[in-house]
């Protein structure tokens, strides 16, 4: 087998390949090698695996990354709406947004789509100006929010650099449904799934207008509650194009310290010194 | 009949304001229109200007309960009232803002001092609680020698207060529109302007013709006027030389985007100028309506000042494309206060109005008294 053969073996199909391969005759491309980290196992197995790995550490000692391949991202907004349903966020709050950009100019067009969770970043410019210390690093080293002692003054949403925040203003998707009793569709039902998060691991029911996290200033926290039963978060396991990876980038043979010791890292905003937890693969 | 007619608009004005609160206490912060991208709106910019007002009106009132300033004599009272009413207004506007006004008590309980907002809770409530107990001793032992210490260290307060909103702003170092080592001590000339502007609104409207006094008052007026134009202009033309997209945009939006006419017309224009002109005028020497007017003048282009500081830095993207990646309430770069909004400033003019009045009539004989009587 050719080296490119090889390759397309690797990465792509049978036909995909025996349609390229002819253009590619000729040219100089040597194929992954062995140990490369992302052919091995669908990577989920892997990561999955290093989880629980870390979760045997005490807490101080993992420190969770996420690291997104941009080249991999095709904008399918999966992890957004993972997110959104899996800490059953209300309208106007979003954690992971899919930013989509055009660039260039015709013929020479394409778009870029940049996923932005919370950056998590080690020196994070919206604890320092909460009031009340709701807003903290765990000791895991996530920014978490406490619900229950944030007074909503938005300092911290107008610290973030990342505008990697959003204010809860206690509206429902269900509150506009039509009610049927006892039906399995309509407002109530509707309203029973939605206002049952499980975020920071609390069962916290959504309850008019004034009730936490109504009020509130809500983030993006990596998904801690699945994290502790050894689950990856949400948009990572739902990332169709497997662009999006997690781990413990203090255990020295995971995936992710693999992946974000390489040239082609960058991180958002890096010159502002915020240190982010997030890692992009351009 | 001056009085009259601020009495019907003081209570036409907090007759609006109570729609305004009952649509905050039973909604939330739902019909507001600061989002997730704008995070401060015009309950903010309110909060700087009634606070402001507050900190200005106490440092002028040490003019004269502190350092007896002989013109001064007699607006020393009436001063610290209106430092109270103020700064009521301007905790009611920053306490209807938050999403929950009623866990305030944690920012004293366990308060962090690193932030703003805890610097300024902190910094507000042993302001007013030392311009309260100077009243009272002003108005019940004015020759204690105790009016002089409460005044001196509220005095301390006042300066520090005066320019904390400016830093709790400046902070974000993220918002190069805010993060000027300069906002902070603008925020303290902004607060001896309108401190200015209120006696001049307090002894136009109410008060005695008074020579000497409103040589100062209007003379003062008018110098702070010129040394805010001053700031104006150094900060919007070292910022455009510079030429930073984040700091441009946001100045360009102000000088000739969709902030032009509040900025030309209301601040600079109705909020200065003419102002200074007037003031300066040999005429309006004794004081008088016109006088008061140019008071109220000053305060309407310092609350716009205060606003196009506040809001055109937010409506910078943080990140190419982040407004757009999602829809629905307050994701939007694009702000205008709601109905809710406005009633709830109308409401609280309402309350500095009637307080003021109820201050002159009711409370303490504080506003018609002469400097003689005083
Ligand atoms: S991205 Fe924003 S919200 Fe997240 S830790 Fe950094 S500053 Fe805080
Ligand atoms: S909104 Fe809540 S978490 Fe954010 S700074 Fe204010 S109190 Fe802290």
């Amino acid at each position: 087998m050719t080296n490119e053969a090889s390759l397309l073996d690797k990465y792509t199909s049978e036909v995909f390949a025996g349609m390229v391969a002819p253009v590619l005759e000729g040219m100089n491309i040597s194929a992954a090698p062995a140990d490369d980290p992302l052919v091995k196992e669908d990577v989920l197995f892997r990561m999955n695996t290093e989880l629980k790995r870390a979760l045997e550490k005490p807490a101080s000692e993992r420190r969770w990354v996420m690291v997104i391949d941009l080249r991999r991202c095709i904008g399918c907004h999966a992890c957004t709406v993972a997110c959104i349903a899996e800490n059953k966020l209300p309208p106007g709050v979003v954690y992971r947004p899919v930013m989509i950009e055009e660039v260039g100019m015709y013929p020479n067009v394409s778009m870029k789509f940049l996923p932005r969770p919370c950056m998590q970043c080690e020196n994070s410019p919206c604890t320092e100006v909460c009031p009340v210390i709701a807003t903290y690093h765990n000791e895991e080293g996530i920014v978490v929010v406490d619900y229950d002692q944030c007074i909503g003054c938005r300092a911290c949403m107008a610290a973030c650099p990342y505008g990697a925040r959003t204010f809860d203003f206690g509206q429902t998707y269900a509150e506009q449904l039509p009610v049927f009793e006892g039906a399995v569709v309509g407002g109530k039902t509707a309203a029973a799934y939605e206002h049952a998060s499980q975020e920071y691991g609390e069962a916290r029911p959504r309850n008019g207008k004034h009730e936490s996290p109504v009020g509130n200033a809500r983030k993006c926290h990596f998904c801690l509650h699945r994290i502790k039963d050894g689950m990856l978060p949400a948009c990572t396991t739902t990332c169709i194009g497997r662009a999006t990876y997690f781990g413990d980038a203090n255990d020295s043979t995971s995936l992710v310290t693999e992946l974000i010791n390489k040239p082609n890292v960058i991180r958002l905003k890096e010159e502002l010194g915020t240190e982010p937890r997030v890692y992009y693969i351009v | 009949m001056n009085k009259k007619i601020a009495y019907v608009l003081g209570a036409i004005a907090l007759l609006i304001g109570l729609w305004g609160f009952y649509n905050r206490f039973a909604f939330g912060d739902e019909n507001a229109a600061y989002g997730s991208i704008v995070v401060w709106g015009l309950w903010v910019a309110l909060y700087f200007f009634f606070g402001g007002i507050a900190v200005g009106c106490f440092i002028w009132a040490s003019l004269d309960l502190l350092f007896e300033i002989p013109a001064l004599k007699g607006t020393g009272r009436p001063a610290l009232w209106a430092a109270l009413v103020n700064l009521t207004a301007g905790m009611a506007a920053i306490g209807l803002d938050i999403g929950h006004m009623e866990r305030i008590i944690k920012a004293y309980l366990q308060p962090n001092f690193h932030s703003g907002i805890a610097q300024d809770v902190w910094g507000y409530t042993i302001f007013g609680l030392l311009a309260l107990i100077a009243l009272i001793l002003a108005v019940k032992q004015p020759k204690n020698a105790a009016v002089k210490i409460v005044m001196a260290l509220g005095l301390v307060v006042a300066l520090y207060v005066a320019g904390a909103p400016g830093k709790l702003m400046g902070d974000n170092a993220t918002r190069m529109y805010w993060h000027a080592g300069m906002i902070p001590v603008q925020f303290l000339f902004f607060a001896l302007t309108t401190g200015a502007a209120m006696l001049l609104v307090i002894r136009g409207f109410f008060g005695m013709a008074d020579e000497k006094q409103f040589s100062v008052l209007n003379i003062s007026a008018a110098v702070l006027l010129v040394i805010n134009l001053y700031f104006v202009w150094a900060y919007y033309s070292q910022s455009l030389a510079g030429n930073m997209p984040d700091l441009v945009n946001p100045i360009n939006a102000v000088l000739y985007g969709q902030y032009s006419t509040l900025f030309w017309g209301v601040q600079i224009i109705f909020g200065a100028i003419l102002p200074i002109v007037v003031l300066t005028q040999r005429r309006v020497a004794g004081g008088g309506a016109l006088v008061g007017l140019m008071g109220l003048f000053i305060l309407l282009g310092n609350v716009v000042a205060r606003y196009l500081i506040l809001i055109p830095a937010q409506q910078v993207e943080l990140l190419d494309g982040l407004s757009t990646a999602f829809t629905g309430r307050g994701f939007s770069l694009a702000y205008a206060p709601s109905t809710t909004e406005w009633a709830v400033a109308s409401g609280l003019l309402g309350v500095v109005i009637l307080g003021l009045l109820v201050g002159a009539d009711l409370l303490l004989p504080l506003f018609t008294k002469s400097q003689k009587e005083a």
